[in-house]
């Protein structure tokens, strides 16, 4: 069994369920704390770019990847939650 | 159909930097620019660290700036750059297993032996005009991956012929002003190599070192480079740039290439970044080739001296800076002196039951079956009969497969309509946006096995 969603991480896997079409995966099914890319979900940087966008649609983020914070922000979906509602538009 | 023989004789001698302006600038990193004075400091503190038996030069470096580097170096050095079509270890692997004596070279290798102090090795301001600088690899949509070397000579005629296409739709605006280049793609790749680090090393252009990837860092490379700036990318970041709603500077160019992009989207990039587009057409084989304003539906501009013969299943290129005659896949149709209309690619003309049709056509078809975002389209290998199906995967959220195929049945003849038909989430492009064939079929083969087991 994944590690339980807090709120705010369920709203991002069903974006990210939604924006990336992973049809076959239920947002609840994604591990909180399991790797998004290569080996976990399987994600690509074509992804990431959807995401980024689908983020700053519904967020106002614009993530950026100008140092290795990005590959920190990236690595789990707790860390992208987390990584938003920290910088969301208020 | 025939063929005439042309080969050109490669010259004698020619510059490792074409422009020899030692103060002018080549590259910007980490905040600032540099000259191509440092650069080629920098070229002989890593040259130096090479063995001076010759060799070739894996060149897997990230950094813009770290790539340039140890690319000239290895030119310096009589050495040859192998560039893979990925950075997947195997095929790395499969790559310097082929070639004798090779060094894999990452980012950390260069940044050592820049950290040193200046060498004494001296760095030929000339270079063999025969050398083989560097051998590009195919990356495999049309089936193995396959080398193609490239002298010296060769790489400084074709990008003479792209400096000189940007530079005349720069010109009216900026004069002889130092186009400043910021690229999403990688260097390994001969459009990424041509664009972001032939134009600055043979031409007089300067790069951005960085590969910006989310449209925050598009906006911010751009932001750091004076005007004219021109943005080299990619259908696949176009469109996630377009929508992303951010403000961007302005960007006098934006060069896109690897898969076909429609005038709509041209458009949208265009309004985007208050800029001009321009689709390239080239290949591994003959580097750039011609490039249009796909936002006003331009028939392609043929660079200077170079000459097409259309056959039926084919085209012949002939270009001054080619050793020899090359043949294309693509169907073209000549307009008028120098221009051509695309009409598909060959290894895409596919034959069923007698008729002939062609995958890019049929895929567009598909795609523009309304509730269809994306699809992809390929032909099996053939079955017991001997028929190769069609077979194709389809984005189409809301929609069944009966329903796509009831709408496609009114586009293609019915022995074109795929067999299988599957809907997926998304189409399985590579980090180029390109579509090898064995990726379909392997989603095709993991959809079915799924099915099976329901």
């Amino acid at each position: 069994m994944p590690a339980p969603q807090t709120p705010a991480e369920n709203e991002l896997a069903e974006l990210l369920v939604e924006s990336l079409n992973l049809e076959d995966l239920r947002p609840e099914d994604i591990d909180p704390e399991g790797p998004l890319f290569g080996a976990g979900l399987g994600l690509d940087s074509i992804d990431a770019l959807e995401l980024a966008l689908a983020i700053s649609k519904r967020y106002g983020l614009q993530l950026r990847s100008d140092d290795d914070a990005n590959r920190r922000i990236f690595a789990s979906l707790r860390a992208l939650a987390g990584h938003v509602q920290l910088h969301r538009a208020a | 159909m025939t063929q005439r023989k042309q080969v050109h004789s490669p010259r004698r001698h020619l510059p490792l930097f074409s422009s020899p302006d030692p103060l002018r600038p080549i590259a910007f990193r980490m905040g600032r620019s540099i000259s191509l004075a440092e650069v080629r400091e920098d070229v002989g503190r890593f040259a130096a660290s090479l063995p001076a038996s010759r060799g070739f030069l894996v060149n897997l470096c990230e950094d813009r700036y770290l790539f340039l580097v140890a690319y000239c170096a290895a030119i310096a050095r009589g050495w040859t750059n192998l560039l893979p079509p990925t950075r997947a270890q195997h095929v790395v692997d499969q790559v310097a297993g082929t070639h004798v004596g090779s060094f894999q070279c990452r980012d950390a290798a260069v940044v050592g032996a820049l950290s040193g102090e200046p060498s004494d090795l001296a760095i030929p301001t000339e270079v063999g005009g025969d050398h083989v600088a560097m051998i590009g690899f195919t990356s495999g949509s049309t089936g193995v991956p396959q080398a193609f070397p490239k002298q010296c000579w060769s790489l400084a005629g074709a990008t003479a012929r792209s400096s000189a296409a940007i530079r005349a739709r720069l010109s009216g605006r900026f004069g002889d002003a130092r186009p400043w280049i910021v690229a999403t793609v990688p260097p390994q790749h001969m459009y990424g190599l041509e664009m972001s680090i032939l134009l600055p090393a043979l031409g007089d252009m300067a790069v951005h070192c960085d590969r910006p990837m989310f449209p925050q860092d598009v906006a911010g490379a751009l932001a750091d480079v004076p005007e004219p700036r021109v943005l080299v990318t990619t259908p696949v970041h176009l469109r996630v740039l377009s929508e992303s709603g951010i403000r961007f500077p302005d960007t006098a160019l934006i060069m896109s290439a690897t898969a076909p992009l429609d005038a709509g989207e041209a458009a949208s990039a265009e309004r985007a970044f208050h800029s001009t587009l321009l689709e390239i057409f080239g290949s591994t084989e003959t580097c750039a080739l011609a490039q249009r304003r796909t936002a006003i539906d331009e028939p392609w501009h043929l660079r200077q001296g170079a000459k097409l013969e259309p056959g039926e299943d084919g085209t012949v290129v002939e270009a001054p800076w080619l050793p020899g005659p090359v043949n294309l896949q693509d169907v073209i149709e000549l307009v008028s002196e120098g221009q051509f209309r695309l009409r598909g690619r060959n290894s895409d003309l596919v034959e069923v039951a007698g008729k002939r049709a062609s995958l890019g056509d049929l895929t567009r078809r598909l795609s523009s079956v309304p509730g269809v975002i994306d699809a992809a389209v390929i032909q099996l290998d053939p079955v017991s009969s001997g028929v190769r199906r069609i077979a194709a995967l389809a984005v189409a959220p809301g929609l069944t497969a009966p329903q796509v195929l009831a709408r496609l049945r009114n586009l293609i003849d019915p022995v074109f309509l795929p067999r299988p038909l599957i809907l997926v989430a998304s189409i399985p492009r590579n980090e180029l946006g390109k579509l090898p064939r064995q990726s379909v079929i392997d989603a095709l083969a993991r959809v079915q096995r799924e099915d099976d087991r329901h």
